[in-house]
């Protein structure tokens, strides 16, 4: 342990260093970067030099320190092991099916249990103080502040409502507009509402990301498992019990026949004469030009649709709610009929089962999240009235108050629509589609019957099934604060379907591919969704006018500049304290030394290119908290700048 | 420097504790579980010894599809049937324990995997030691062709002298790549 702490020392001591070093030749740029340099690579020697020289006692010394710490690592793991959910049914999946299907299924426990931690972030900061403050009645009714509700009638009414949100359902704590208040009645205690909205919708987002990268680094890491390394280390000796046994058997038969295999597959194409090979490959662009081709139409289809269903939005009753679902119901057309096509796509291209995987997922993602991007952007041109026609409706409340009138409840109906709807499709199909199936294919024997067969698990279009029932709810959150608790509900009844289809309905996969590849995939394709959320949310916060006549922020100019007045409400203190966590002389060696603690080489680079460019870094940082859009623009403005000053203060010193 | 009738004396009990990777409690569960597994007659015994079939009925060795293996490395038995005395039942939980080296758990890994207990493990040796691992069901098998693949490949990755066979110093160069390797050698009562 000595010899540990003596270590993170030395970096320390050279950080500090390299600080003083910066503060000294503040005027001389060129200096500094030479500089930096040098100190790094010294650093670097340094550490190598010590590793070769420690004596074996050290070394000991230290590797009871690494045991110990190994330990307690063992023990934390068994702790949260005994907590996991599902534990007993993913792992019998995993004997049964493969370890390509239990990662789906590890994905999907992964999605719950990040909704679920969502839904109390989000209930602690923005439902419970709303529940225990009053209401506040709006003074100065005004053209735009008009709200009207539509009131429920007819039984079957009812269930229409609750499908879409509205009626009953669009006046409670689901939707934006029921978040009211802005003052405080009483002066004694205050908590600031629209702020707490705010930031508990940034916070949730930042809180998703950082699970996404920490799960997906270690997989990065785990590096190629050779067969003597299955084979010679893949006994886990502390199983107990003849069916963990078992399946732990399975597992590693199921292993090293997807290695097997996926050799065999390459020597096979590497002994293709070339005529073959050209062929193949050129059979392959030309798949990937058809995919293209199909998704490109589908895109125009989900496009000519929308426009379609928010033209004709006035009808009642079953029609009207035909047309407001028309747009979920072609991009979930869209979505089944495409990758099946691409499935076909990829029996032609003859790629390893692992490529396949991961080609099919990319594809279809491209395909799902950029159709859900069409419906959102015609859904925004409707309130910002984009296009010039509509001009007329925006002049007057800066959105387009006559079709919406509390525009922010109108989304997250919308993305609540898509939710239930998703939900319902696959509870249909789980029920009306896959029983049938299996019943007719074990009783009727007869040839097409038996040629269409059980189905079999698609692992890559129940995924991004996943992908796309959570992007949607990124999307929402802001809009409808109760959806990820919604969503944790939909995504358990969708476990418990998926499971109960696969050990029922589906015949196990003739071949399976590696999880560790694919399970990083989907975690990188999750992260696509989340970057579309994240637009969605910065283009709201910062460019649309909230509704006059909803919500909590009916008073200020847009969403975010709530945060910039609270602060400067703060009290001064709180205001310099706050300047000084953000500015360089604190940041800087706060955020090296923690760069210490997990990685040594990586400060060294990092510090340099810090270092170098310091003032472009505070400037824009600042500069972004105002304005989050033009934080981009921004950003290489002020680095140019900084570039210019640089030269030219290198030039007058020379 | 035996154990003595049904209780470890003082001095036992510490001479075990610098002996092995063991604590003392680990040490005291280990007697009580042996001395459950010996006839009534041989409780009273100094150095008895449980044979193979009775050993493999503890549950932590019995759906181990390795456990006869284990049993015959860690006897001290004349006749090599795999029975233990308690200071070999002792040395196997000591190998088997969260705090032996690295260096003692892959030793004693070769010795189990070494199924003619020659000292090296050849092609014979690996294909039970991949039958072991796989179960060796009719429906759920490697087939043959695989098998060979298999073992030529193991034996391209690991083999550095290219003698055919996976000596104690290449085994060993494998395992230590395995960052799992420790913490899944583990066997604790």
């Amino acid at each position: 342990m000595y010899i540990l702490c003596k270590g993170y020392l030395i970096h320390v001591y050279l950080i500090i260093l390299l600080y003083i070093v910066y503060f000294k030749l503040l005027g001389n740029c060129e200096g500094i970067l030479s500089c930096c340099n040098i100190i790094s690579l010294l650093y670097v020697l340094h550490r190598e030099v010590q590793q070769m020289r420690s004596p074996a006692f050290s070394r000991d010394v230290s590797w009871r320190g690494r045991q110990m710490l190994r330990k307690l690592r063992n023990k934390c793991k068994e702790f949260l092991y005994f907590f996991s959910l599902w534990r007993k049914s993913v792992q019998m999946i995993g004997g049964n099916f493969g370890g390509g299907v239990q990662s789906y299924f590890v994905f999907l426990r992964f999605l719950v249990v990040l909704n679920f931690v969502s839904f109390f972030l989000i209930a602690g900061f923005v439902l419970i103080p709303t529940f225990c403050l009053l209401c506040f009645i709006f003074s100065n009714p005004d053209e735009c502040k008009v709200y009207e509700v539509k009131n429920t009638t007819e039984i079957y009414q009812y269930l229409l409502d609750f499908l879409s949100g509205t009626g009953f359902m669009e006046y409670s704590y689901l939707f934006y507009g029921y978040y009211n208040i802005t003052e405080m009645p009483n002066r004694d205690f205050f908590y600031n509402i629209p702020l707490a909205y705010i930031l508990t919708a940034v916070f949730y987002f930042a809180f998703c990301l950082i699970c996404m990268i920490t799960r997906s680094v270690p997989r990065l890491s785990t590096g190629v498992s050779s067969y003597s390394m299955i084979v010679f280390t893949g006994w886990d000796y502390s199983c107990l019990g003849d069916r963990a046994t078992k399946l732990k058997q399975k597992n590693i038969l199921y292993q090293l026949q997807v290695d097997l295999e996926e050799e065999s597959r390459k020597r096979h194409e590497a002994d293709l004469s070339t005529s073959k090979k050209v062929i193949l490959y050129s059979l392959r662009v030309l798949m990937t030009f058809l995919s293209f081709g199909f998704i490109g139409g589908a895109f125009y289809g989900i496009y000519v649709t929308t426009q379609f269903s928010q033209v004709n939005d006035v009808k009642q009753g079953i029609l009207g709610f035909i047309i407001q679902y028309l747009p979920s119901m072609v991009i979930t057309a869209g979505n089944f009929v495409v990758p099946l096509l691409c499935d076909k796509i990829a029996l032609v291209e003859q790629y390893s089962p692992s490529t396949t995987i991961i080609l099919a997922l990319l594809r279809a993602v491209f395909l799902r999240l950029v159709s859900l991007g069409v419906l959102l952007y015609t859904l925004w041109s409707q309130i910002t009235c984009y296009p010039d026609e509509l001009k007329g409706n925006c002049t007057l409340c800066e959105y387009n108050n006559n079709e919406f009138q509390c525009w922010e409840t109108r989304v997250g109906q919308e993305m609540y629509k898509l939710t239930m709807f998703d939900l319902l499709i696959n509870v249909a199909v789980f029920l009306l589609v896959e029983f049938p199936r299996r019943l007719v294919v074990d009783n009727c024997s007869c040839k097409p019957v038996q040629w269409v067969g059980r189905q079999e698990f698609v692992v890559p279009s129940n995924v991004l099934g996943l992908v796309y029932g959570q992007t949607v709810v990124w999307v929402g959150a802001l809009f409808c604060p109760l959806l990820p608790a919604i969503n944790t509900l939909k995504f358990v009844i969708l476990f418990y379907c998926k499971k109960i289809t696969l050990f029922q309905n589906c015949r196990p996969a003739l071949r399976t591919f590696r999880s560790t590849t694919s399970t990083f995939f989907f975690l990188v394709v999750l992260l696509f969704g989340w970057g579309l959320a994240t637009v969605v949310l910065i283009y709201s916060l910062s460019e649309i006018r909230p509704s006059y006549g909803c919500g909590p922020f009916h008073s200020s100019s847009t969403m975010w500049s709530t945060v910039p007045d609270s602060f400067y409400n703060l009290s001064n203190v709180t205001q310099e304290f706050l300047f000084f966590v953000g500015s360089q002389a604190f940041s800087i060696p706060l955020f090296a030394l923690s760069m210490c603690v997990t990685s040594q080489y990586a400060i060294c680079v990092m510090m340099t290119c810090i270092l170098n460019s310091p003032y472009c870094a505070f400037h824009g940082v600042i500069l972004c908290l105002s304005s989050p859009w033009q934080c981009g623009d921004v950003l290489c403005r002020s680095f140019s700048n900084c570039l210019w000053e640089k030269h030219c203060t290198a030039k007058s010193s020379a | 420097m035996g154990t003595t009738a049904s209780q470890l004396s003082k001095e036992s009990l510490s001479e075990y504790q610098e002996l092995t990777f063991l604590t003392k409690q680990e040490i005291l569960l280990a007697h009580k579980r042996f001395t459950e597994l010996l006839e009534k007659h041989e409780k009273q015994q100094i150095d008895a010894r449980a044979p193979m079939g009775r050993i493999t009925t503890l549950p932590e060795l019995k759906s181990n599809p390795f456990k006869e293996r284990i049993c015959q490395v860690f006897s001290t038995s004349e006749q090599k049937d795999g029975s233990l005395t308690f200071e070999d039942f002792l040395d196997l939980l000591s190998a088997f324990s969260d705090s032996a080296t690295l260096e003692i758990k892959s030793h004693y890994a070769f010795r189990i995997f070494d199924f003619d207990d020659d000292g090296t493990l050849d092609c014979a040796d690996l294909e039970k030691l991949v039958n072991c691992l796989t179960g060796e069901t009719n429906d759920a098998k490697l087939s043959s062709t695989e098998m060979k693949q298999l073992i030529s490949n193991i034996l391209e990755e690991s083999d550095i002298d290219k003698d055919g066979t996976v000596n104690l110093s290449e085994f060993q160069h494998v395992i230590s790549r395995s960052p799992d390797f420790v913490s899944s050698f583990k066997i604790v009562l």
